[in-house]
């Protein structure tokens, strides 16, 4: 089923207008879009060629919105939802390989996933995910800054338009998550 | 730490770097002054920073391919309404993905057949009406199947996500110890049974067929599926070769042959006592380590199992109890008719020897409390059979034997029957759990686990729990479980025991489905003093899990949520609340001091702090101990218990609870709303809150509150008996009374209540009641005195100055032994007519800082002074008056 990318833009201008509720309705579109593309693209690839994550929320962006998009705020909005869904997509696959190399006989792993994702990268990742977690009790901004950052691949530009603030708040914030986050992570070993 | 702390560290690292490296230390040495945990914290994370360079500066691009070259693998990326998430594994029976279900919003799992099974559809149609009728079971050990279908060219099973290792990824983790692979292959056994009494033969048990969640329960996977995969029976003379050819030329027929048995590697039509024997070298590899029938080739296998016997246990795995091997023997055997007959035969002595095996623990820990690492070698002339007889079963025992006869019974909610509410909240109440123990002492810890499931589940937004006072009231109640249901208003019961064995704690819990009285889901618990602490947790997600309720993240976080992780302090901290909970001085001060002491192992165990706040206050109202004491120490534990974790409810609460009593009402009421924001069905936080707006006239509002707080906890005598209070305090004496009437009915041995109605009864001048209503009230409870200072006012209005100044003595004699209120003194003057005595009790009341004076603005009985400048005055320096 394609979705008008009317929709998708209503929905973002409810989203940044404060309604949750349009979010909640967003999100599954978006991840959707993003497994669609990744197949496809997959597929049209035999070399195992693969996109890379900024590439891949532009690509669901252009397919969602089209070209025409008038509203620039919409389409920040748009990369903080596509943050949102690569974060819940690279965490679910990160927990579902770790469990996968603990299984002794249960060979999941393919060769070529094997090829391209370390298991320290696998476990950084769910790592990262549980302490950001943590972060967004103490200093949600932050947190929300190092996902847009991080699994979306955003500008600090564009993170200053989505969260509405200086980008030298966003800087400031970046800074002391990271070593927040290091810590949390190196702590946790 | 709290956000306002780390916004702190934060301005302040931002500072330091702003500074050249060498100066920022003498820079934080100022700015931190004494605070040494401000200061660490920023050194620290100023050293993080200096090692985080590229600390998550590069994307998570590799990732990102792994996940596209693992999407490549799907058929489809969504199908149906399932959304392919990740691959789970991969066998001959097909790829599993993980997969969320977006109309239930639940993860799920999804096996992909692979299209050379389901060409004959015959036998797809066999497989899939014996995959259902298992299902249908609805067997807490049997894997749900939500669906069946198809795609075009593809067949597919959905079934419940298990979150958990199969059975052979624990056993290539460890050899298991003969308890818990007992643990294990009993639960298998139970499907089983129920299984086999439905006529499904599973055909293929084997560990990568067996799922154990964390929690410990067992779930056992693709039914009826070999159907898909089996040759024709070939009667009973065929030979092996014609199998092992099969099996060689299809690649996988059953991946392994090690599990199979003889009947089933000879190719002869099977029964039930094929799964039988699949288990006995399941069982026998739990324990030992490797298979009992061993071989290079798939042929060598199956030479083995038609022909050898397994090596002996007792060199492979010595503490196997005799009595197991024996077991395990018979399950082996190369003729079914020598096997034990049906599972429900092997599930009876699989139980009967796991209830020896408990017991033994007990015993021997019993005699010779040192030698407890021999417990579970059982001498090998006993034979199970006669314990049986022994009178000395125990109740745990008996609950065991029950649950067991349940687990036979099988039967749960049935397919298509009902859930519980399936729109809407679903609600609950956790009974208390019964303490299984020889010993009473113990109670503590069946009551203290008790009110942390309640605590655990009462996170959940989805879920409606009956707060523990509610609940507690059916504690040691034989009411049938429909009754008490109705009672609270609830959908779901949780029960269940706790028996200590030793150092073990063996605890079994039901979820019951209150409208037919059928078990939802039970399972026991097996842990060490070590890790009771886990068993809240693992009960709460397991009955989350078994509501089938969709948790958010955060929930899930708070639901596996501890405040200590020392399993010591856990305990003392349960003792603790249970000796308060018994509200006498001494009980409360014992409370208090096992609090202390689980402190003093975890300085940041909140939950105790704030156990110790109300404690304090309890002491400084209740027992009227001097508050001048008790109250700042109980405003300092709940201070300590938001330091340890601002968005810590019950911390609020009993802050502004403290802060009330001290007549500091604006924090009070802010802190009172904070813990309300934080919890909004925290019912203490609702009543305190409501006491403090009806003592400062805001009646409407406070009788809201005092109704949202009944609402909540509708059987808690203490909401219903203020609630009278307030309306008294709001003049509706009439409505009072009905309300004290009906908390005289939940609890006619509470004195509260009968201390209200005295106060109502004055009011409405009549005096006889207003004095049998308060000398009731200090009969039930000889601490307070504010029951003799109703008394004997009643007495002075109804015209008896004797009897009035007579009770005004005996008060005056305990105050030369103890603290008494003078606000109660100033009482009975003002009825007695001495309004300038009663001045000067009032003023004394004020300069002790005396709790009483909270309820100057609304308790009628000063009404009479209202014009007096010398009222005014009081109730502007206790805060009342701007």
């Amino acid at each position: 089923m394609e979705t008008s990318s009317q929709s998708v833009s209503y929905l973002l201008q409810r989203w940044s207008g404060g309604d949750r509720a349009a979010l909640d309705q967003l999100l599954p579109l978006v991840y959707d879009e993003l497994h669609r593309m990744a197949r496809r693209y997959m597929q049209q690839q035999p070399d195992g060629h693969t996109l890379q994550t900024t590439a891949l929320i532009h690509e669901a962006y252009l397919r969602l919105m089209g070209q025409e998009e008038k509203y620039w705020e919409n389409r920040a909005h748009f990369f903080g939802v596509a943050a949102q869904a690569m974060r819940h997509i690279l965490v679910d696959y990160a927990r579902a390989r770790q469990t996968a190399k603990r299984g002794g006989e249960a060979r999941t792993v393919t060769l070529e996933e094997a090829v391209f994702v370390s298991d320290e990268r696998a476990a950084e990742v769910v790592a990262l995910d549980d302490a950001l977690v943590e972060l967004a009790r103490l200093a949600p901004r932050q947190s929300s800054v190092v996902e847009l950052r991080y699994f979306g691949g955003l500008s600090v530009t564009e993170i200053a338009e989505v969260l509405q603030v200086s980008t030298d708040t966003v800087t400031r914030d970046w800074n002391q998550a990271k070593a927040w986050l290091y810590r949390a992570l190196n702590r946790r070993d | 730490m709290t956000s306002e702390q780390y916004e702190k560290i934060g301005q302040l690292y931002h500072a330091a770097l702003e500074r050249a490296p060498t100066e920022r230390a003498a820079f934080l040495a100022e700015a931190c002054g004494a605070d040494k945990v401000l200061h660490n914290e920023v050194v620290s994370l100023l050293a993080a920073h200096a090692q985080a360079s590229t600390f998550i500066e590069r994307l998570p691009d590799d990732l990102a391919a792994g996940w596209q070259a693992a999407a490549i693998a799907l058929p489809k990326q969504s199908f149906s309404h399932y959304r392919m998430l990740s691959p789970l594994g991969q066998g001959g029976m097909g790829e599993v993905w993980l997969a969320e279900d977006t109309q239930l919003g639940r993860k799920v799992a999804v096996k992909l057949l692979p299209t050379e099974f389901t060409h004959e559809a015959e036998r797809v149609r066999r497989f899939a009406q014996e995959a259902r009728a298992a299902s249908a079971l609805n067997h807490p050990n049997i894997i749900t199947i939500h669906e069946i279908g198809q795609t075009e060219d593809t067949h597919y099973i959905v079934t419940e996500y298990v979150e958990g290792e199969t059975l052979r990824q624990r056993m290539t983790q460890q050899q298991l110890q003969p308890i818990t692979a007992l643990e294990l292959a009993t639960q298998i056994a139970t499907a089983l049974t129920a299984a086999h009494e439905a006529g499904i033969i599973h055909r293929d048990i084997k560990p990568e067929n067996v799922m154990v969640r964390r929690d410990g329960i067992v779930k056992v996977l693709d039914f009826g599926l070999a159907k898909l995969t089996e040759t024709a029976p070939h009667g009973t003379d065929s030979q092996a070769s014609t199998l092992v050819k099969n099996s060689t030329a299809s690649g996988m027929v059953m991946g392994t042959p090690r599990y199979m048995s003889p009947e089933q590697a000879r190719g002869e039509k099977v029964d039930e006592r094929t799964d039988i024997f699949s288990l006995g070298v399941m069982l026998y590899e739990m324990l030992a380590g490797r298979a009992p029938f061993a071989g290079a080739t798939t042929s060598e296998v199956i030479a083995a199992i038609l022909r050898d016997s397994p090596p002996p246990l007792a060199e492979t795995a010595p503490a196997t109890p005799p009595v197991l091997e024996r077991i395990i023997c018979q399950a082996l055997c190369k003729d079914r008719v020598e096997r034990h007959q049906t599972a429900k035969d092997l599930l009876a002595d699989l139980q009967q020897l796991k209830k020896r095996l408990e017991f033994d623990v007990e015993m021997k820990q019993e005699l010779e409390p040192s030698r407890s690492a021999e417990l579970l070698r059982l001498p090998a002339e006993t034979e199970p059979k006669v314990f049986k007889t022994k009178t000395r079963i125990s109740i745990a025992v008996l609950v065991v034997l029950l649950i067991g006869a349940i687990g036979l019974g099988a039967y749960f909610l049935s397919a298509g029957k009902k859930s519980l509410s399936a729109v809407g909240k679903k609600s609950l109440a956790v009974l208390p759990f019964v303490n299984a123990s020889q010993d009473p002492n113990a109670e503590y810890l069946s009551d203290g686990i008790t009110e942390s499931v309640i605590n655990n589940l009462s996170q959940l937004a989805g879920l409606k729990v009956m707060s523990r006072n509610s609940a507690f009231r059916f504690k040691n109640h034989q009411t049938d479980p429909r009754n008490i249901a109705a009672q609270l208003g609830v959908e779901a019961l949780i029960t269940g025991d706790i028996k200590q064995l030793g150092d073990k704690f063996i605890i079994n819990v039901r979820l019951i489905d209150a409208s037919d009285d059928s078990q939802i889901w039970g399972q026991q618990y097996v842990k060490t003093s070590g890790d009771v602490i886990a068993a809240q947790n693992e009960i709460a997600q397991a009955v989350a899990n078994n509501l089938r309720l969709k948790l958010t993240a955060s929930e899930q976080k708070r639901l596996a949520k501890n405040y200590t992780e020392n399993a010591e302090a856990y305990q003392l901290y349960l003792r603790g609340r249970f000796h308060v909970f018994k509200l006498t001085p001494p009980e409360v001060s014992q409370g208090i001091a096992y609090f202390q002491q689980a402190i003093a192992l975890d300085q940041n165990y909140a939950l105790a702090y704030a156990g110790l706040a109300e404690a304090y206050r309890s002491l400084a109202l209740g027992a009227e101990m001097l508050p001048a004491e008790f109250l700042p120490k109980s405003r300092a534990a709940a201070n300590k218990a938001i330091e340890i974790d601002e968005a810590f409810s019950e911390g609020h609460g009993a802050l502004g609870a403290s802060l009330f009593w001290e007549w500091q009402w604006v924090e009070a009421e802010n802190q009172l709303k904070r813990a309300i924001e934080l919890s909004p069905r925290d019912t203490n936080a609702h009543i305190f809150y409501a006491h403090l707006l009806s003592n400062t006239g805001r009646h409407t509002e406070a009788l809201a509150e005092a109704k949202r707080a009944r609402e909540l906890d509708p059987l808690f005598p203490f909401v219903n008996a203020l609630e009278g209070q307030f309306l008294l305090h709001a003049g509706r004496t009439d409505e009072a009374l009905t309300r004290l009437q009906k908390t005289f009915d939940l609890a006619p041995n509470f004195w509260m209540p009968h201390l209200f109605a005295s106060s109502v009864y004055i009011e409405k001048g009549l005096y006889a009641e207003a004095v049998m209503e308060a000398h009731k009230a200090r009969e039930l409870s000889p601490a307070q005195t504010f029951s003799m200072s109703c008394e004997s006012y009643a007495l002075a209005k109804s015209g008896k100055p004797a009897e009035a100044h007579a009770v005004l003595h005996d008060l005056t004699k305990l105050s030369n032994e103890r603290w008494v209120p003078p606000y109660n003194f100033a009482l009975i003057l003002n009825g007695l007519g001495e309004k300038d005595e009663a001045f000067v009790w009032l003023e004394r009341a004020f300069q002790q800082h005396d709790p009483k004076m909270t309820f100057l603005k609304v308790e009628p009985k000063w009404n009479n002074l209202h014009g007096d400048p010398r009222f005014q005055s009081l109730l502007r320096r206790v805060g009342f008056i701007a």
